[in-house]
């Protein structure tokens, strides 16, 4: 049974096609990556599989569930987590409550509870705090953990994000090109620590720029391009494919055939 | 010879550092908002608001500051929708309304206590709320703006036009007075305390729900929806709900409001109104529990100085507001604080340097 | 039914008035193309039009054409230092602040208009005399007439003003492509600084046509500004036909209500409408250019 996975997904944008009729599957506990030229549609395919956007035919299933008519944080709530292109961290919070708001689903009680600060809610915020600290700790961030995330520098911000995703603690990582906008250091910081979170138990499925980390790191590869997979597999035969080289090489404008 | 010189510094440093101290002390800091605990600054202003009717026992200020305590909660609730979730809202009036008319038509024609009336209102309130919250909380900017203004004026013409339910233009009259198990809250003293009571109260209440997860949901929803959504927060229903909390204190002080000034007419909730109570959250610096309260005194305040010009009160209300809307639009501690550290220092800058050319 | 028989003329009435509403629609617009920015207090460029002419014809005794030419004069003035006085200080300040800062000059306006020139409402003379025609089952009267030429004729002169002057055209590039329009040294700060003036006079203008159908007194500012800015999303925000559609739609939906429903609820009618639109179709009947939120 695959974690993941996409059957013929097909997303239209005002007639331009960004995905056309893509399947692909993501197998628990490796580490997938999604390459392709840019405007090839993998951003848009994120969008889809955590459900910020619908598509316009086809399934997704999730745990060999249906989600594809499911709200965004319906999805998350199943173990969905992600990180975005354009870094939506919570500047307007410090650093730990950033990922204390991550977690923050796996706590219980609604505003009667919170409002009247029972007992039990002393007792579960504590708990909260201190686990949240672990996973600052483990990222490094924990010196920083009363600042405003605001502000972090930039690649300590994209750490922040994937901590807050991985607080919740999803089945499923989706990391929307986590590499960029990074020092070649904070790119082997950040690969070392995804093949630690695999190591922990966590599929990555990651949409990524920086060839060298994802050939390095990734299981497997999938190649997008003007809006369909052409190819699949481990790095080695994606990197000799002659398509997937092709596809870099030419300068393409966006067309609905291949 | 430069010894001396810096003990003197040191001297004039104390002169200024020792008041500083104390403002630091009493005053709200803005660097510190986001750090949400209870602080020991809450123990003070506590003892100030029970303390205050008691040092000024004139009947005036009495009365300036019970009213003050109603839009407290008013832009209490507001806040939170506001500053802290990120949303606009330009008809709270409306609910501050319904609030008011709830009690006072149930307490003048079917004889329910005031008591009851008061829950009565919030529940009314909620209602309202969450009928209109579903639809409205799905746009937002300035379109969640004008709806809410919207919403709002529809609200005054049916309040104006439906004179068998409200008594139209008029309104209604000779709504008791707020009371408890016999105790009857009809003196402005009595009243502060009432009103100040619940103002304590549901500041307790709403800073609980900031620093715990209701408060890190609202923030994450007025930073980034997005991402709220890939943590799990179900973004819609987190609107929705503080939107119904910020109408049920609205609503709790509409009923208030209703008891003590014995009356509810249209013309207390107009856009007029809404613009204030707005101002007192922007005023107060969005994103913390003590502005919308500070905002609301000082509102208050200002209203009364300006009611003594009469005609004039109009033109230059307005103008004072769009004043403070240009120099502190992030709220008057925040700058304020600084300004008043940086004069400060410059004074003692200016003096040393004065002296230094003796 | 007895209502069916008032349709027509009601439906004229509102033709009229939807005029006046396509104007102040087309102020908000003009406004907001150039800077994004919802001028609320559109309406009390309206209600000073007409205070203003009341006020130079019969304080100062000037001709009628006069007082009116010298008010819509005053009013671009007034709308010059409204952007030079908050607009342009506040120009880089979250929505919020300035929804409230528009707010406050609404205020401000209306509230110095009653200190200044009265509480009193207001008429003007209709321009020309005579009492209403009778056109087949319509009772007609000239102002109406006078209100929907006029309109029709500013709107060919805003037309030719920004589809063949130099000017026009800036205005249309810098609201269509701020960035672009930047670069090329067409100045934005100078473009909005204009788009006020125009939507003053456009304002000042509708108010001058509606005072002798309907009174002007301080207030009324307010609610036509409101019901202008519901027009302008109902036919399309964004767009100049959007404006003038919506603002003729919405003054023959509200008037044609007036069958149904007791009179008193006319003002609510608009915000219904709008409570509609924005649920339904955001972008208004013709759809709205996806405006672009950068901003100065």
């Amino acid at each position: 049974m695959s974690l993941l996975s996409i059957e013929k997904i097909t997303k239209e944008y005002d007639g331009i096609k960004a995905l056309d009729r893509v399947s692909l599957k993501v197998e628990k506990g490796r580490i997938k990556g999604l390459i392709g030229p840019n405007g090839a549609g993998k951003s848009t395919l994120f969008h889809l599989i955590s459900g910020v956007e619908k598509p316009d035919s086809g399934k997704i299933y999730f745990k060999e569930k249906n989600i594809t008519s499911l709200e965004s944080h319906e999805r998350s709530a199943l173990g969905i987590g992600r990180t975005f292109q354009t870094l939506q961290i919570w500047g307007n919070m410090t650093v730990v409550e950033n990922i204390m708001a991550g977690m923050d689903r796996r706590l219980g009680g609604g505003f009667f509870s919170y409002g009247l600060w029972l007992p039990w809610i002393r007792r579960s915020e504590k708990e909260a705090l201190k686990e949240a600290k672990e996973i600052l700790d483990s990222l490094g961030l924990l010196g920083k953990w009363e600042s405003m995330a605001s502000q972090l520098p930039y690649g300590k911000q994209k750490l922040l994000e994937i901590g807050r995703a991985l607080a919740m603690k999803p089945e499923l990582l989706l990391l929307d090109e986590p590499a960029s906008g990074l020092t070649l250091t904070e790119i082997d910081q950040l690969s070392e620590k995804i093949s630690r979170t695999r190591q922990e138990g966590v599929t990555v499925f990651m949409v990524e720029h920086h060839m060298g980390m994802v050939m390095e790191i990734a299981d497997e590869i999938g190649v997008l391009h003007n809006g369909k997979l052409i190819a699949e597999g481990t790095p080695a035969t994606v990197k000799k494919n002659p398509r997937v080289i092709d596809a870099y090489l030419t300068r393409r404008n966006r067309k609905p055939d291949a | 010879m430069v010894e001396k010189k810096e003990n003197e510094f040191r001297k004039r440093d104390l002169f200024y550092l020792v008041p500083l101290w104390f403002i630091s002390l009493i005053a709200p800091d803005p660097y510190l908002y986001h750090k949400k605990e209870f602080k020991k600054k809450d123990i003070f202003y506590l003892a100030a608001i029970c303390l205050a009717p008691l040092i000024w026992s004139d009947s005036h200020f009495h009365h300036l500051m019970v009213l003050a305590g109603i839009y407290a909660i008013l832009a209490l609730g507001l806040s939170l929708f506001m500053g802290y979730a990120g949303q606009i809202s330009l008809g709270h009036a409306a609910f501050f309304g319904i609030g008011a008319y709830t009690t006072a038509i149930l307490t003048t024609r079917y004889a329910v206590p005031t008591f009851l009336a008061f829950w009565a209102s919030a529940l009314s309130a909620a209602l309202i709320a969450h009928l209109i919250g579903r639809p409205i909380l799905k746009l937002k900017g300035y379109f969640l703006a004008l709806a809410t203004l919207g919403f709002g004026e529809i609200f005054l013409v049916i309040v104006r036009e439906s004179t068998n339910l409200t008594g139209g233009v008029i309104g209604i009259f000779g709504i008791p007075w707020f009371s408890v198990m016999g105790f009857s809250f009809d003196t402005y003293f009595k009243q502060y305390y009432l009103t100040w009571g619940v103002v304590m109260g549901l500041f307790i209440f709403s800073k609980n729900l900031v620093r715990s997860k209701v408060g890190r949901a609202l923030l994450a929803v007025a930073a980034s929806e997005d991402a709220a959504s890939s943590v799990g927060i179900n973004v819609s229903k987190t609107k929705l709900e503080i939107f119904v909390l910020g109408a049920v204190f609205a609503g709790w002080a509409g009923s208030l409001f209703a008891c003590i000034m014995s009356t509810a007419s249209p013309e207390a909730f107009s856009l007029g109104f809404t613009i204030l109570v707005v101002m007192m959250v922007i005023l107060g610096g969005m994103g913390n529990l003590y502005g919308p309260i500070g905002g609301a005194i000082l509102l208050t305040w200002l209203m009364d100085i300006l009611s003594k010009y009469q005609e004039f009160s109009l033109p230059i209300y307005s103008v004072i507001l769009i004043l403070f809307l240009t120099f502190f639009p992030d709220g008057i501690g925040t700058r304020l604080n600084v300004r008043v550290i940086y004069l400060i220092g410059y004074w003692a800058k200016k003096k040393k340097r004065d002296e230094g050319k003796l | 039914m007895d209502l069916w028989a008032y349709i027509p003329q009601l439906l004229f009435s509102g033709v009229t008035i939807g005029a006046i509403y396509a104007l102040v629609a087309l102020g908000f617009v003009t406004i907001s193309r150039a800077s994004q920015i919802i001028n609320f207090a559109q309406g009390e460029f309206v209600m000073l039009g007409g205070v203003i002419t009341f006020f130079l014809l019969n304080g100062v005794r000037l001709s009628y054409p006069l007082a009116a030419l010298i008010a819509i004069l005053i009013v671009v003035l007034i709308g010059f230092a409204m952007h030079l006085s908050i607009i342009y200080p506040l120009r880089k300040a979250s929505i919020l602040i300035l929804i409230m800062a528009t707010l406050g000059a609404s205020i401000f306006l209306s509230s110095t208009s009653g200190l200044i020139f009265g509480t009193l409402p207001k008429t003007l003379p209709p321009f020309s005399s005579g009492g209403p025609l009778q056109i087949g089952k319509i009772s007609v009267s000239p102002q109406s007439l006078w209100v929907l030429l006029s309109t029709f004729m500013l709107l060919i002169f805003l037309y030719l003003l920004s589809h063949r002057t130099l000017l026009g055209k800036a205005m249309e590039a810098s609201s269509t492509d701020p960035l672009g329009a930047d670069l090329l040294g067409i100045s934005r700060n100078l473009m909005v600084f204009l788009a006020f003036g125009v939507s003053a006079g456009v304002g000042a203008f509708a108010g001058i046509l509606i005072t002798p159908l309907f009174f002007t007194s301080f207030s009324s500012g307010t609610l036509l500004g409101l019901k202008g800015f519901i027009a302008a999303v109902l036919g399309g925000w964004g767009k100049n036909s959007g404006a003038i559609l919506g603002g003729f739609v919405l003054g023959i939906v509200e008037s044609l209500s007036l069958a149904f429903i007791p009179s008193g609820y006319k003002d609510g009618v608009a915000f219904v409408i709008l409570l509609l639109i924005l649920y339904f179709r955001p972008k208004g009947i013709l759809g709205a250019p996806f405006i672009d939120s950068r901003r100065w």
